[in-house]
């Protein structure tokens, strides 16, 4: 049961940073999870900085970053 | 819905829905393109061939054999009885990719597929495992498994996950829908073992070489060498030379060196014979006719019998374990071998190795003893002018030596070396242990664990070295003459490089040094082997060769037992007779089966080809039958039927049966194939050609109406084809080159050959379809410039992009990861300062973000050092300081992908990154352009549209091409293609453009001439322009239609070089050269006389002085000299600067104290002196002073005269 609650507080936090995110970038911040994509089956994976590099759901060892969620804006030439 | 087999057959056309429902869902059940997948057959089946019971491995172990050591004090003074430790490898099994057992998150499926490998730039590969057994002297064999690392394994081969795949399941794979395979994947490179032509196996060819001679006096030219190939298919070459005063000597290399052997000696070593039967055997039978004719013969076999008498050995048995004892210290043969096992060691292991190994057999030894007769023979026939020399050079005496071939050879050799290693650790373990025999309880528990894990096991790894730098590292050479170079990248700059890397075959690295010509030449033997127009031009020029499209290569032994008894019944017997017009010579795979006479050698060679075609008899259709009729001094007759791998094949019909039959280029010379149906010749003609096409690569043979062109025109195309920016494939996402091109505008061009469908070329579109108009309109199209229509360039006309792929990896130049700590990570530094520059392309993880632009000095990734808190566990950051990888290219570009790599366990935080940056590349002026008849150009404008000529239905041309560009270069080919490709797409047709399709009474230019006329266009393919800027109709009209347009990889953006100032060289201030460190252009000697000539002396100054090693210099007027000036110091400068008075020491002299005050200047030791103000400063070249001081230090001194 035990497992099941810290994992649950885990996920709360990763929403709350998230929101938090545009707003400012602090130091304990940056030790947050980054979700990326399984290479393999696609799925989400959450890691933390200096985390073993594999997908949680199919062991698969090539992520992808996902794309910006900010705004990306080139100068027209 | 029944699902129904996907069709294989293709014609010219368009086939748009047919395409596009194979795209949208690839085929469950086999490729639609059978021909793509044939090509690289060759690759995979020669790899296929090395694994497995039978396979060339497993006849390669069995010939390596058991290996012996002996235990034993070497010092002791009482000899005692030694034991004997012997082993052998029984089986050798190489694994598919799957992840290693210490990665425990992976449950279900652990294969590791090739797409994972290109993404984490790591090695496709197995792991390889060696079953062995020994035993101790003559106990029961033990035995155990090793593993011998991972060895590098060839997609789509038996040993890789992607064989026999669907497309469907392909596509699901990542990989392209026809993947082929054929490559390995190293270091995520994609690299192939490139074909390399040898000569043809167990034949024995009549050389000439002048470099014969050097062998020792009494050496002359001739010589006859058989390349014998052992059914590992690792070779051994044997020569025979012929020697002045009639001798013969053999000659082979073993391990590097070569050895001379008398053949008589030999020849008494196989088989138990006599003076009498070695002579018949060489010269005829007894009573044959025509003996007396032979004096040259009967006078040299004399004397080689008579000279050979002084070795006095006089049987099989004293033969053998004389050349024994000459030869166990080579062999390696253990030493309580007899002298005379260690001859038939030597015999076996050296002597025309094809008859009979690894176990030679009585018989065998005769064959042996029988061939080298009949080498003999035709080596006393080339010397006396009987017989012609053989080519190496022509196709007919070659071979391919394929990659999987040498993959196994080198793998055979590793596992040979591997085994005789054991001797060192042995060695030392039994020097530790006291001398303890190897029947010993310790020895025995000890072996595997502590003896043979002292051996380099990593067998694997030694493949792996070959395959991603492509050298050899080989105790025995493998019988080749190069040690590098045999791996090449199979770069996917477009379709067309790609497939052409698995069809190319190389003569070999030693024939490019050759300053002859000899061997690039184009002969007549290749005819429908090798593609005459597709070579390169330049270094590699026809030594690096093409396959003809519908050659093979055999990649296996067809079963020929059936032969020997068929040819015995054709009248084939063993005695041979003393003219060559009364006997020739039957062989099969360089064994003799006897001699019957040129008419029955006619008769056999015509029987055996007509029930190989029929199927009957046991003939194989694979069976090369050389039949080489008599002549007046050609090339030696007789009938040499060949069956094993590595031959080149190709189909024609054999017309008394009207069915397939395969031909070989020993053959072919000698075979009457009509080259089309109307050239048959009744009671002449055998064979007949299926389509004239049939000599042309797949490359070449997408030159459209080749046959109307120039050669040299095709040979362009064909070299230029293969660097168009074109589509590298379809699975783009899932690769990781270094550098892919790709154009965005890629079509189907109108006007191509049926087998552009049959090779599914339209999977990857490398040009466009452009309205051509030629003339001369602008005056910027001169000199194979070209104009594009600004409208046209802004729809997108040749919009193509560059995908790069950078590294960004922590461990690189850290050779500490073999401790496994990680000191290293990606990030920021906990803290620490973060600027918002470095935020606009990093994201938190310290990974760039997706979709952001780069600039040149723009941050890719961040990272800090580390270390592991024992306390939680975690990586902690202690300095503070981030660390980046930067973009350090000019060009803007834009982050398209990025990975995170892990490693193989899934255990490993990330270490690497791979990040994908995408360049766009519109094109601009000064870009390379082509059709495909190698009539290349560089775009000079984009002319606004409303100044582009117009035709009469209002047509604008996209491209504008000088007429110039075609008077010299007759392609011709070019024009046809415009008006069938304007016919075409008024019509909406796809149309045919196959060479050799078209007569003189049938013409090319008639048949699209009135295709254009039914659309209501001028039959000759002209039309009436205006002037795009007048509205004046132009004199005369234009030549305008559709040419498909290639954009070749040459791009300015890649090549432009200016500077005024940059880095400059440190020892002679000269600009340094080299684009990319921003160097200059060299303004040579030429250049300079041209500058010269034209009287542009500012010009020059300014090149050769100003922008180059300008520099001041200070120069005594009195003595002349740069090298005596020196700076004067003030006397109480306590910092000892230097002023900006400069005094000549060498003029100057010691102050006196009274001197003058006024007068007296110092150095910077605080000497005083008086006197060398004439000191003038000029302005020289850097070089000048440092010529001056070079020649000093060799004593000569450089006087200048300073005027005025
Ligand atoms: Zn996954």
């Amino acid at each position: 049961m035990s497992t099941y609650t810290t994992a649950g507080a885990q996920q709360q936090q990763q929403q709350q940073s998230s929101m938090a995110h545009d707003a400012s970038s602090s130091t304990d911040e940056r030790a947050r999870f980054v979700e990326y994509s399984c290479g393999d089956c696609d799925a989400p994976v959450s890691l933390k900085r200096g985390e073993p590099i594999r997908c949680r759901s199919c062991g698969h060892r090539v992520l992808y970053k996902k794309r910006t969620h900010r705004m990306v804006q080139f100068e027209a030439r | 819905m029944a699902p129904t087999a996907t069709s294989t057959k293709w014609s010219t056309d368009f086939d748009t829905a047919r395409r596009q429902r194979l795209f949208r869902a690839p085929p469950k059940d086999n490729t639609a393109y059978p021909s793509l997948a044939a090509a690289v057959d060759p690759h995979i089946n020669s790899f296929n061939a090395i694994f497995g019971p039978g396979g060339q491995l497993d006849l390669g172990v069995k010939d390596i054999g058991i290996k012996t050591f002996l235990d034993g004090d070497p010092y002791a003074t009482e000899i005692l009885p030694r034991n004997r430790l012997q082993i052998r490898i029984q089986d050798i099994f190489l694994d598919k990719p799957a992840l290693p057992p210490s990665n425990k998150h992976v449950l279900g499926d652990r294969r590791i597929l090739p797409a994972e490998c290109r993404e984490r730039h790591c090695t496709y590969r197995g792991k390889l495992k060696a079953r062995i057994e020994y035993r101790i002297n003559n106990g029961d064999w033990i035995e155990h498994v090793r593993e011998l690392g991972n060895a590098p394994i060839m997609l789509s081969s038996n040993r890789c996950h992607l064989e026999k795949m669907t497309p469907d399941e392909l596509v699901k794979a990542k990989e392209e829908s026809e993947e082929l395979g054929g490559y390995f994947i190293v270091n995520g490179i994609e690299k192939l073992i490139r074909m390399l032509l040898v000569n043809r196996r167990n034949y024995p060819m009549a050389i000439k070489r002048g470099a014969f001679t050097n062998r020792g006096p009494g050496y002359t030219p001739f010589g006859i060498v058989i390349r014998s190939v052992r059914p590992d298919q690792t070779s051994q070459t044997n020569a025979l030379h012929y020697l002045n005063d009639g001798n013969v000597n053999l000659r082979f290399s073993w391990r590097k060196a070569e050895y001379l052997v008398p053949v008589m000696m030999v020849l008494n070593a196989l088989v138990e014979t006599n003076d009498r039967e070695v002579f018949e055997g060489i010269v005829g039978a007894a009573g044959s006719k025509g003996l007396e004719e032979k004096q040259f013969v009967t006078d040299r076999v004399e004397l080689l019998l008579r000279t050979y008498k002084v070795y006095g050995l006089h049987s099989k048995a004293k033969t053998r374990a004389y050349l024994g004892e000459k030869f166990r210290v080579i062999l390696q043969v253990p030493d309580d071998m007899s002298d005379e096992d260690a001859g038939t060691e030597f015999l076996k292991r050296i002597v025309l190795p094809h008859l009979g190994s690894p176990n030679v057999t009585e018989k065998e030894d005769a064959d042996k003893f029988r061939m080298l007769l009949f080498m003999i023979r035709k080596l006393y026939s080339l010397v006396e002018g009987e017989c012609a020399v053989d080519n190496p050079d022509t196709v007919q005496n070659q071979e391919v030596l394929l990659g999987g071939q040498l993959y196994g050879m080198i793998l055979k050799e590793k596992l040979d070396e591997w085994l005789s290693s054991i001797r060192l650790p042995l060695q030392e373990w039994l020097r530790k242990h006291d001398w303890e025999p190897f029947t010993s309880q310790q020895f025995q528990n000890e072996f595997l664990g502590k003896i043979l894990r002292r051996t380099n096991e990593n067998i694997g790894q030694a493949l792996e070295y070959f395959l991603s730098t492509g050298n050899l590292v080989s105790s025995t050479g493998l019988d080749l003459s190069q040690t590098a170079g045999f791996t090449v990248v199979a770069e996917k700059i477009n379709f067309f490089r790609f497939i052409s890397h698995f069809r190319m075959v190389h003569r070999g690295a030693f024939f490019a040094q050759l300053k002859t010509t000899a061997v690039r030449k184009l002969l007549p033997e290749s005819w429908g082997f090798l593609d005459p127009v597709h070579t390169p031009d330049g270094g590699p020029c026809g030594l690096l060769n093409h396959l003809a499209h519908v050659c093979k290569i055999s990649t296996h032994t067809v079963d020929v037992s059936a032969i020997p008894k068929l040819v015995a019944e054709l009248g084939v017997s063993s005695n041979s007779s003393a003219l060559l017009d009364q006997s020739v010579v039957v062989q099969l795979d360089g064994r003799v089966l006897g001699f019957c006479t040129p008419k029955q050698a006619r008769v056999i060679s015509d029987t055996l080809r007509y029930w190989k075609v029929e199927g009957t008899h046991g003939v194989p259709l694979e069976l090369e039958i050389g039949y080489v009729p008599n002549s007046n001094g050609g090339q030696y007759p007789g009938v040499y039927m060949f069956s094993q791998q590595a031959r080149f094949y190709r189909p024609v019909k054999y017309l008394p049966l009207g069915k397939l039959d395969y031909v070989g280029p020993f053959e072919q010379p000698f075979m009457a194939i009509a080259c089309t149906d109307p050239e048959i010749e009744s009671g002449y003609s055998t064979h007949v050609e299926y389509d004239p096409t049939n000599i042309l690569s797949i490359v070449a043979n997408q030159t459209p109406f080749s046959d109307f062109n120039q050669s040299p025109r095709n040979m362009y195309q064909c070299q230029m084809g293969k660097q168009t920016m074109g589509t590298p494939g379809t699975a783009l996402r899932y690769r990781t080159d270094n550098k892919a091109y790709r154009i965005q505008s890629g079509q189907t061009p109108i006007v191509r050959p049926p087998l552009y469908n049959e090779y599914g070329l339209d999977n990857f579109p490398q040009g466009t379809n452009a309205v051509v108009a030629v003339i001369s309109y602008t005056a910027y199209d001169l000199d194979d410039a070209m104009i594009i229509n600004k409208s046209a360039h802004e729809r997108g006309f040749g919009h193509g992009t560059i995908y790069k792929t950078k590294i960004c990896d922590l461990e690189e130049g850290t050779r500490r990861n073999r401790s496994r700590n990680v000191t290293r990570l990606f990030g920021f530094a906990e803290g620490g300062l973060v600027k918002g520059q470095w935020r606009k392309t990093i994201d938190d993880d310290g990974f760039p973000r997706v979709g952001a632009e780069l600039r040149n000095g723009d941050v890719l990734a961040a990272w800090t050092t580390v270390v592991l808190d024992p306390a939680t566990g975690e990586y902690k950051n202690n300095d503070g300081v981030t660390n980046f990888f930067k973009y350090k290219e000019d060009e803007v570009a834009f982050i398209e992908e990025v990975r995170i790599l892990g490693s193989e366990t899934g255990n490993d935080p990330c270490q690497k990154i791979s990040v994908k940056l995408r360049i766009p590349r519109s094109p601009v002026i000064g870009d390379k352009f082509s059709s495909r008849h190698g009539q290349k150009g560089v775009a000079s404008q984009k002319w606004p549209a409303v100044d582009m000529p117009f035709s009469e239905s209002g047509i604008q041309p996209d491209v504008i091409i000088n007429p110039h560009a075609f008077p010299s270069r007759m392609t011709i080919g070019m024009f046809v293609e415009s008006l069938a490709g304007k016919a075409g797409a008024l019509h909406g047709i796809a149309q045919d453009s196959t060479p050799f399709r078209f007569d003189e009474n049938n013409t090319a230019v008639d048949y699209f001439g009135h295709q254009l006329m039914k659309a209501g266009y001028a039959y000759h393919g002209s039309e009436p322009m205006y002037s795009g800027i007048t509205g004046q109709e132009l004199a005369a009209d234009i030549y305008i239609g559709c040419v498909y347009y290639q954009r070749l990889r040459h791009m300015v953006n890649d090549k432009y070089q200016v500077r005024t100032t940059g880095p400059i060289n440190q020892l002679t201030g000269q600009p340094i050269k080299g684009r990319k460190k921003g160097g200059g252009i060299r303004v040579g000697e030429m250049e300079r006389d041209a500058l010269l000539a034209h009287g542009t002396a500012f010009l020059l100054q300014d090149r050769l002085m100003n922008c180059s090693d300008y520099c001041k210099a200070a120069v005594c007027r009195a003595c002349g000299s740069f090298l005596s000036t020196q700076p004067t110091v003030a006397e109480f400068d306590r910092k000892k600067r230097g002023s900006n008075v400069v005094r000549c020491r060498r003029c100057a002299v010691r102050a006196e104290a009274a001197a003058d005050r006024s007068q007296v200047w110092a150095d910077a030791r605080g000497d005083r002196y008086v006197g060398g103000e004439d000191v003038a400063v000029v302005a020289v070249p850097g070089v000048l002073r440092y010529l001056d001081v070079e020649l000093a230090s060799m004593g000569v001194r450089l006087k200048f005269n300073v005027e005025p």
